[in-house]
C-alpha cells in the first residue's frame, strides 16, 4: 500500500482542569489514504472532535495540550511544524467543517469576504480571480445565483445554505483532506441528506479524502469506506462499513447498532440504549473502559486494558472476549 | 432607515416632554423658594414682591409650567451687533463657519449614506467617521453660539440669560469630557483587548486588579490624589510647575498671544493642557477601568466563538484573526456603554468640576439646585435628557454600521 495521506500514531491530547487531567484522546492511531472516506463514530465526549482539532492543531494551550504522538500528513509531522507553516496547512491542505453552521460564520462579514479571504490566503491569485473562484465554488455547492449571494451576510442564509457555504469554503483551496466535524448534526433530516450527498459528490470529484466525525451511524453508513468507533478517548473497533454494520465485534459497537432505528427490520418494539454513562476521563476505570457498561464483562475485563488487535472476522477490535462472543447471533438487550 | 430615525425622534420628544413635567413638579413640591435668601433682609420686601410678580411665582404651578414650556421652545433674536463680516472673521473666527459647512455637509452625507447600497469596507468606515464628524461640527457650533437661541429665561441668581450660561458652560464641559473620553477610549479599549488575548497572564491579572481598585475608588479621592501627587509633590521635587489644580487657563492666558486665524497659539495650548490634564485624568481613570473590563469580557466571548475557530481553521495568522474577525464583533457591546457616557457627559462632572474649579455644566447645575434656580435646573435637565435620547438613536445607528444583522428598515 502506498504511504498514507494521514498517519496518526499514539495521539494523546490532555486537558488540565481543576478536577484533574482529562485524557480526552488517549492513544489513538489510525491512517487515512488519499481519497478515502473515513468515518469516526462515538457518543458525545468520546474524543472524536478533539482528535480532529488535534490534527488541525487547534487545541489551545494552556488548557489543552497534545502530550505525545505523531501526526504525519503528506510526509511531514504536523506536530513538529512551526506555526507559520501550520497556517499554510490549515485551510490549504486540510480543511475543516464544523458542527453548527449558524455560528461558524462571522456575522459581520459577507459570504464573499469570508470565502475570498481563504482563497487569497492560500492561492497566489488576484482579487478578481479569487472572486471568480469563490463564485465557482459556491455554484459547485449548488447555491443558486452564486454571484449575487457574494454580498450577502450569513444571517440572510438558512442553516443548510450556511453549511453549503462552509463546504465551499473548505473545498475552495482543493485540500487533500477534509475534516467534517458533525457537519449535519444541526440540520434537519432532509437537509442532512442533501448536504451529505453534496459532500460525497464533491469529495469524489476532487479526490479529497474525508474524515467524517459523527455520532450518527446512519450518516456514516451511506458515506464511508472505513469506520472507526471511539469510546472514552480511544478506538475500540475499526473496519470497513460492511464489517462494522453486519458483524460488530465490540460490545459497544453492537450496543450502538442496537440503538439505531432501522427501516428494514421491524421486529423490535422499542429501541435499546447502551446502559450507564461514559466513564470519567480523569480517572478512567481500571481494565476495559467499557467494562462497567458491558453486559459481557468478566474478570479479565476488570483487570487489563484491551488493545486494538486483528479479530478473526477481519476488522480490528479492542476487546478481550471478541473472539469468544458471537454478537451477531444475539439480540441486543438480552444479556 | 429615515422613517426609523423620524419615529425615534418623535418618541424622544414625547419622552423629553414627560421628563420636563416630572422634574418641574418635583422642583415645585420640594419646598423652599428661590426668594428665601432675600427674605432674610427686611429691606428687600419690595424687591421680593416685584420678583414674585415678574417670575410668576404667585401663580399655580401648572400655569408656571406652561409659561416655562412655551418660552422654552420659543426662539429669541440673537443679535450679532457687529455685523456678519465681523462675526465671520472676527469675534467668532473663520473656523466656526468652516464647522457649519462641515456639519451641514456631513449631516447630509450621513443621511444619504444610509440609503446607498455600496458595501465596500472603506465606505462603511467612512460612514462611521462621518457620524463622528457631525458631532465634532456640532460641538463647534454649540461653542460659537451662532445659530439661534431659545427663550430659556433668566437665571434666578442674577447670572443673566440661561441659554448663554448653559452653552458657555457646555463648551467647557465638552472640553473636559471629550478629553477624558478620548483618554479612556485610547487606553481602556486596547487594554481590555490585550487582557483578553493574554487571559490569565500576569499582565491580565494586574490589569484586572488595578481596574477594580480604580473603578471602586470615589472620584473625589482620585482627583485629590492626582492634585497631591502630580501637582503638589511633583512641583516640590522638580521645582517646576507642570500641572495646575484650578481653572481652565492661567490668569495671563490672553497675554500669551493668539495664533493664526484667531486660534490659540502654542503657548496658549500648552497652558490649556497644563490645566486640563489632571481633571481629565481623574474622569478618564474611572471610565478607563470600566471600558477595559467591558472590552475584556466582550472580547473573551468573541475569542471563544465558533466563527473564530473557523477563522483559525482557515489558516489565518493570529494577528488578522484578532484584528479582522474578533475586534469588530467585540466592539459592538461597547457602543452602548460609550454612547450613554457621552450622553451623561452633557450634564457635566459635578464632583470633578467642583474639585478642579472647572466652570462647566456640573458646577452650574449644583449652584442652580442650591438656589432653586429652576430655569437653569430645567435647562440642564433637558439638555441631559436630549443627550440621552440622541445618543441612544446614534448608538442604534452605529449598531447597524457595525453589525449587519441589525439594520432598520
Amino acid at each position: 500500500m502506498a504511504d498514507p495521506l494521514l498517519n496518526v500514531e499514539d495521539l494523546r491530547t490532555y486537558f488540565s482542569t481543576e478536577e484533574g487531567v482529562v485524557k480526552a484522546v488517549d492513544g489513538v492511531s489510525f491512517q487515512v489514504q488519499a481519497g478515502e472516506r473515513r468515518g469516526v463514530v462515538g457518543e458525545s465526549g468520546c474524543g472524536k472532535s478533539v482528535t480532529a482539532m488535534s490534527i488541525m492543531r487547534l487545541i489551545e494551550p494552556p488548557a489543552g495540550e497534545i502530550v505525545t504522538g505523531k501526526i504525519e500528513f503528506d510526509g511531514r509531522d504536523l506536530l513538529q511544524l512551526p506555526e507559520s507553516e501550520m497556517q499554510d496547512v490549515r485551510g490549504g491542505e486540510i480543511a475543516m467543517i464544523f458542527q453548527d453552521p449558524m455560528t461558524a460564520l462571522n456575522p459581520v462579514y459577507t459570504i464573499g469576504d469570508q470565502l475570498m479571504e481563504t482563497i487569497l490566503l492560500h492561492q497566489d491569485v488576484s482579487k478578481s480571480q479569487a472572486r471568480e473562484i469563490a463564485i465557482n465554488t459556491l455554484s459547485d455547492v449548488q447555491i443558486p445565483k452564486a454571484a449575487n449571494v457574494m454580498e450577502d451576510y450569513p444571517h440572510q442564509f438558512s442553516g443548510g445554505m450556511r453549511q453549503r457555504v462552509m463546504i465551499a469554503m473548505g473545498l475552495s483551496c482543493d485540500p487533500k483532506l477534509l475534516i467534517a466535524d458533525e457537519p449535519t448534526t444541526a440540520l434537519d433530516v432532509t437537509t442532512q441528506a442533501q448536504i451529505m450527498n453534496l459532500m460525497l459528490e464533491l469529495a469524489e470529484q476532487r479526490n479529497t479524502a474525508v474524515l467524517l466525525i459523527t455520532h450518527d451511524l446512519g450518516v456514516v453508513a451511506g458515506f464511508c469506506d472505513n469506520i472507526q468507533v471511539m469510546y472514552a478517548g480511544s478506538i475500540v473497533e475499526r473496519g470497513t462499513g460492511d464489517e462494522i454494520f453486519h458483524n460488530p465485534q465490540h460490545p459497544y459497537t453492537w450496543g450502538l447498532l442496537g440503538s439505531m432505528t432501522r427501516l428494514d427490520e421491524s421486529q423490535q418494539e422499542r429501541l435499546n440504549s447502551v446502559r450507564g454513562a461514559p466513564p470519567s476521563l480523569i480517572n478512567p476505570p481500571k481494565g476495559c473502559r467499557f467494562g462497567p457498561r458491558c453486559d459481557f464483562a468478566t474478570d479479565i475485563c476488570r483487570e487489563a486494558l484491551p488493545i486494538l488487535h486483528q479479530s478473526q472476522e477481519g476488522q480490528k477490535v479492542a476487546c478481550h472476549r471478541s473472539d469468544e462472543l458471537d454478537l451477531k447471533a444475539m439480540t441486543v438487550g438480552v444479556g | 432607515m429615515f422613517a426609523y430615525i423620524i419615529r425615534r425622534l418623535v418618541y424622544g420628544i414625547v419622552t423629553l416632554f414627560a421628563l420636563s413635567l416630572v422634574v418641574f413638579v418635583l422642583i415645585q413640591f420640594s419646598g423652599g423658594s428661590p426668594l428665601d435668601r432675600l427674605r432674610l433682609n427686611p429691606r428687600m420686601q419690595p424687591v421680593i414682591a416685584q420678583l414674585t410678580e415678574q417670575w410668576g411665582l404667585d401663580r399655580p404651578w401648572y400655569e408656571q409650567y406652561f409659561v416655562w414650556l412655551k418660552n422654552f421652545i420659543t426662539p429669541i433674536d440673537v443679535a450679532p451687533q457687529e455685523g456678519l463680516t465681523i462675526v465671520m472673521f472676527g469675534k467668532l473666527g473663520i473656523w466656526s463657519w468652516v464647522a457649519v459647512a462641515a456639519f451641514l455637509g456631513a449631516a447630509a452625507y450621513t443621511v444619504g449614506a444610509f440609503f446607498a447600497t455600496a458595501k465596500a469596507n472603506w465606505w462603511r468606515t467612512f460612514r462611521a467617521f462621518s457620524i463622528i464628524g457631525v458631532w465634532v461640527a456640532a460641538f463647534w457650533i454649540i461653542k460659537s453660539r451662532i445659530v439661534f437661541a431659545l427663550n430659556w429665561g433668566t437665571s434666578f441668581r442674577g447670572d443673566g440669560p440661561v441659554w448663554d450660561n448653559i452653552f458657555g458652560a457646555a463648551g467647557n464641559t465638552f472640553r473636559l469630557g471629550l478629553t477624558a473620553l478620548a483618554i479612556a477610549l485610547i487606553i481602556g479599549i486596547p487594554l481590555g483587548i490585550y487582557q483578553a488575548i493574554r487571559q490569565y497572564s500576569f499582565f491580565d491579572q494586574m490589569g484586572t486588579m488595578l481596574s477594580f481598585i480604580t473603578f471602586s475608588t470615589p472620584i473625589f479621592i482620585i482627583g485629590v490624589m492626582l492634585q497631591l501627587i502630580l501637582a503638589f509633590y511633583l512641583e516640590r521635587w522638580t521645582g517646576v510647575k507642570i500641572f495646575y489644580v484650578v481653572g481652565m487657563t492661567g490668569s495671563g492666558y490672553e497675554e500669551l498671544g493668539r495664533g493664526l486665524f484667531g486660534l490659540p497659539s502654542l503657548a496658549q495650548l500648552g497652558d490649556v493642557i497644563q490645566h486640563l490634564t489632571l481633571p481629565a485624568l481623574s474622569i478618564a481613570a474611572i471610565s478607563m477601568a470600566g471600558y477595559s473590563r467591558f472590552q475584556r469580557a466582550s472580547m473573551l466571548e468573541v475569542m471563544h466563538s465558533d466563527y473564530l475557530r473557523t477563522a483559525k481553521a482557515k489558516g489565518l495568522p493570529r494577528r488578522s484573526i484578532i484584528v479582522k474577525h474578533a475586534l469588530r464583533n467585540a466592539l459592538i457591546p461597547i457602543v452602548t456603554l460609550v454612547s450613554l457616557d457621552i450622553a451623561f457627559m452633557i450634564g457635566g462632572a459635578i464632583i470633578t468640576e467642583s474639585i478642579f474649579g472647572w466652570p462647566g455644566v456640573g458646577r452650574l447645575y449644583i449652584g442652580a439646585i442650591s438656589a432653586i434656580d429652576y430655569p437653569t435646573i430645567m435647562a440642564v435637565v433637558m439638555a441631559i435628557g436630549a443627550g440621552v435620547v440622541l445618543m441612544n438613536i446614534i448608538a442604534d445607528i452605529l449598531y447597524g454600521v457595525l453589525d449587519p444583522r441589525v439594520r432598520y428598515d
